[in-house]
């Protein structure tokens, strides 16, 4: 543990930190592009740079704090006349040939270089040759566009790809300042399944992520943090959508009810600073067609009415199995728990099975199993059927996702799903249930870490809360026990 | 130069750099007397023989060494840096040329040294007849048992690999070098860590001009003390020097350090071509700072003199300038070179080589602006001491050397849209031989 001194004030670091990261901890304001927390020392933007004390009389000097290892005793100044004219001078060449086209840009509001040209800088260009052009718009990947005049080649997305996601499929091309950005031209970076994460760490807007291309300024959003439903790794998440007071009217009101984007949550015991695109894709998941009111047999019914049936056929049923959602939250689990006890044989479905061609298990984050909640229902439930025994003759089905193929002949259906499916008139009861992002609640990953999911938006007028669907069923259990 | 020969100190013929001719000269009878040496006694000779680094930096060579910790378990590496690729540099060309096998013999001493299994050669990628030469050297020191397993008897084994470069100017820098024989862009690395400590593929690794080895045969040959009595205390030994430009005589030279410049370039070198005046001195390559003929006076040829005299010594390669040369349009190639040389990484000199480049090329069209020439020395200035390598301040210095020294050329350039110098300068037919 070496203390040393920042801008006067003793710090102390961990053991192998460097400056940077011994500033940061310590709450001192360090700019850096090129730099990141998950992703090894490049030290090109420079921006970085401190000064030192020369020690016995020396003289002071300055260098790149990102590689710069805490020597006991040291002295660094962060914010010294030398340091701010050093990073003026600095952010004076990074925006020589950037275009400073933020008012067309998805990353204006959220770009580490404005933020730093508005700390350092603030002065129009000394320049009065022209900039250098660049391509404004290549194709990465069908997913990411890239805009050369904005890259600034801090090499951030190429360390990704070469120590994170493992495709190694981005590379700089050419020298000097004609140097670009380019995929590996086999078609690698396109099947990277972690290739969204370079828009988020690009430090200015020259990824971009062609879902989130012009949908909207980030000022006008803010972030839920949520858990990503897409496998058992729950991926802390941010859910951008739009803020309350920013709601549109009339025109695209609709907008104000999706998730524009999702980006990773820095969790570093679950996933870092990263997620895989299919979490970023489960937008078009959610907006699919939703169901909104209780159907009886295929016909729409009263919540009363439902309720009652499916009382009934709890009550009447012989061999009553639960197929539980992966999705289901621990305290929906809780409820059902309370609701029925051990009354009900439990099997555990997947609600959303993989894709075709969507990558099924690796090495970074994704998780063969993909539900959300698979230790948590374990834990609560346990212990479970392996699958529906064939003399079930009442099946309360929570969530989409069950093949109806597959169940014993003859049994009958209370069927609990968010989303409009034929498979709804087939089943005695139909009951509307809400989105995870309509919800609290919380899930525990495959390595027991148990994260908390926020609401983002109300959920619809019809859909019930699981919670409320089991207690107004369970108040019938209680009666009839 | 006879007489203080370290290098040069035989007759050149066609089959002079053969294997057969060198070992008529000696030629690997210090392998002999090194591999019965403990390998620190040899880092030790070195050491005290006071060998500076002829590439440029002028590192003691010894000292490099000494950081190798022989007993560490680790691979060491030791490579040759033969990229020579600093404009108006060609003295390494010479000994890949003519004496390939001194660099061999002084390689292998230098691995046994440091205790290394492979020695890399990244040989620069237009040198075209050095690589053969080298090549030709290479083959016939295998086939005489020289590198392999079991040198000379020993339990010595050393192998050696040459690297042909791709052209770029940043891979002569010791850690893009590296990073290119990795297989990757040529990008310089940041320091920490040195490369003794984590240089190629991560191992400690020595990386030394292709004259500063040649000189380790010498040196392990005659001991310290011989090499020492050459040159100065400061700059001990000698420097093969390359003068081109407008002299009568350029070429490759051997200087013992401490020789008087004025001599070497009027006597030795027979003054400048066509009896023309001398304007300007770049002294070792175009990163160092140009020196006007008064700068010269009293100026011996070694790095004290050199720094006292403003400039310093560099790589070796002189450029002779001679009076009517443009200034302004000689900056304007330099910094061209420097824009497209600039390897992209960092952004000062990724972005500061194309704007000083723009702003010269703007100026010598004629349509120069006041403050051009502020704005040229603040680019410079912007990359002193701030970038990954050395370029970017090299480059910032000859730049602010050459508005130092030919100021008015430069403002009458800016305010009369063309050269003080146009249509004066001749030296056809000037040139001896």
């Amino acid at each position: 543990m070496p203390e040393f001194f920042i801008n006067g004030q003793p710090v102390h670091a961990e053991r192998d930190q460097t400056v940077l990261q011994a500033a940061l901890a310590a709450g001192f304001y360090i700019p850096y592009f090129c730099w990141h927390p998950h992703l090894s020392v490049a030290g090109n933007c420079r921006l970085c740079v401190v000064e030192v004390e020369g020690e016995k009389g020396g003289s002071n000097w300055m260098e790149i704090s990102c590689n710069m290892p805490v020597t006991e005793g040291m002295r660094v100044l962060t914010d010294s006349e030398p340091v701010r004219e050093r990073r003026r001078q600095t952010l004076q060449l990074v925006l020589l040939n950037h275009p400073v086209d933020c008012g067309i840009c998805d990353k204006a509001g959220e770009c580490s270089l404005q933020d730093a040209h508005y700390a350092y800088n603030g002065e129009l260009s000394a320049s009065r040759e022209p900039k250098v052009a660049g391509p404004k718009f290549h194709e990465l990947s069908e997913r990411i566009v890239l805009d050369n005049e904005r890259c600034i080649l801090c090499s951030r997305c190429v360390r990704f790809t070469n120590e994170v996601s493992g495709s190694h499929s981005l590379g700089i091309q050419f020298r000097g300042d004609h140097s670009l950005v380019r995929a590996a031209e086999d078609g690698s970076f396109a099947r990277d399944p972690y290739s969204d994460n370079v828009v988020d760490i690009c430090p200015v807007g020259a990824l971009l992520s062609r879902q989130f291309l012009y949908r909207s300024r980030v000022w006008y959003l803010e972030p839920t943090p949520s858990v990503c439903p897409g496998c058992s790794r729950g991926c802390h998440v941010n859910l951008w959508h739009r803020k309350r007071e920013w709601a549109l009217r009339e025109v695209g009101k609709a907008e104000n009810l999706r998730i524009q984007r999702i980006t990773p949550r820095s969790c570093d015991e679950v996933n870092g600073d990263w997620m895989c695109n299919t979490g970023r894709d489960l937008v078009a998941h959610y907006e699919r067609p939703r169901a909104s009111s209780p159907l009886l047999k295929g016909m729409p019914a009263s919540v009363i009415d439902a309720m009652a049936r499916a009382r009934d056929l709890l009550r009447a049923a012989r061999r009553p199995v639960a197929v539980i959602s992966g999705w289901a939250s621990n305290e929906e689990l809780a409820a059902f728990r309370a609701a029925f006890g051990t009354r009900l044989g439990c099997v555990l479905k997947t609600d959303r099975p993989a894709a075709p061609g969507e990558p099924i298990a690796d090495e970074v984050l994704i998780r063969a199993d993909k539900n959300p909640n698979t230790r948590g229902v374990q834990d609560a439930l346990a212990p479970l059927l392996p699958e529906v025994p064939a003399d079930a003759d009442l099946l309360l089905v929570w969530g989409e996702g069950y093949d109806f193929a597959r169940a014993p002949r003859g049994a009958r259906f209370i069927l609990m799903s968010p989303f409009l499916a034929p498979e709804n008139g087939h089943a005695e009861v139909f009951l509307p249930l809400s989105l995870p992002i309509e919800r609290a609640g919380h899930w525990t990953n495959e390595a027991g870490i148990t994260s908390r999911f926020e609401p983002c938006f109300a959920p619809p007028a019809g859909v019930l809360h699981a919670e409320s669907i089991l207690a107004q069923l369970a108040s019938h259990e209680e009666a009839t026990a | 130069m006879s007489g203080a020969a370290l290098i040069m100190d035989f007759a050149v013929t066609p089959d002079s750099h053969r294997l057969a001719a060198y070992r008529a000269r000696g030629g690997y009878a210090t392998l002999a007397k090194a591999l019965a040496m403990a390998p620190q006694d040899i880092t030790r000779e070195v050491s005290d023989s006071g060998l500076l680094g002829h590439g440029g930096a002028a590192f003691p060579v010894g000292r490099k060494w000494s950081v190798v910790k022989l007993h560490d378990g680790q691979p060491h590496y030791l490579c040759a840096n033969a990229d020579e690729g600093e404009p108006g540099t060609f003295k390494d060309r010479w000994i890949l040329e003519n004496a390939p096998h001194r660099l061999l013999e002084s390689m292998l001493i230098a691995a046994y040294a440091l205790q290394v299994r492979h020695c890399f050669v990244y040989i620069r990628g237009e040198f075209d007849l050095p690589y053969q030469r080298l090549q030709g050297a290479v083959e016939e020191a295998y086939e005489a048992g020289l590198f392999g397993s079991g040198i000379l008897g020993t339990e010595f084994a050393c192998d050696i690999v040459i690297y042909r470069g791709a052209g770029s100017y940043v891979c002569g820098e010791a850690s893009g070098l590296i990073t290119s024989i990795e297989g990757k862009k040529g990008y310089p690395r940041n320091r920490p860590p040195r490369l003794t400590v984590k240089g190629l593929y991560q191992q400690p690794t020595v990386i030394n001009n292709v004259e500063s080895l040649a000189n380790i045969a010498g040196i392990v040959r005659d001991g310290a003390q011989a090499y020492r009595a050459i040159g100065t205390p400061r700059s001990p030994g000698t420097q093969l020097v390359s003068i081109s430009g407008h002299i009568s005589r350029p070429g490759v030279y051997e200087l013992p350090y401490g020789t008087p410049l004025k001599d070497f370039l009027f006597e030795t070198c027979g003054g400048m071509a066509g009896g023309k005046r001398l304007k300007g001195l770049i002294p070792g390559g175009i990163s160092t700072k140009v020196l006007t003929e008064p700068d010269l006076e009293g100026v011996t040829y070694d790095h004290a003199s050199l720094l006292a005299a403003g400039s310093s010594l560099g790589s070796g390669g002189m450029i002779a300038i001679a009076e009517g040369t443009c200034m302004v349009r000689l900056l304007q190639v330099m910094l061209r070179f420097w824009h497209h040389e600039s390897c992209g990484q960092c952004t000062p000199c990724r972005e500061g080589m194309g704007w000083m480049h723009r702003i010269i090329d703007r100026i010598v069209a004629g349509q120069g602006q006041p403050g051009d020439l502020e704005r040229l020395i603040a680019i410079a200035h912007a990359n002193d001491g701030t970038t990954i390598c050395g370029m970017g301040d090299a480059a910032g210095y000859a730049t602010v050397g050459f508005l130092d020294k030919f100021r008015d050329e430069f403002e009458h350039y800016l305010t009369h849209g063309r050269s003080l110098c146009d249509g004066v300068l001749d030296v056809t037919g000037g040139w001896d031989a």
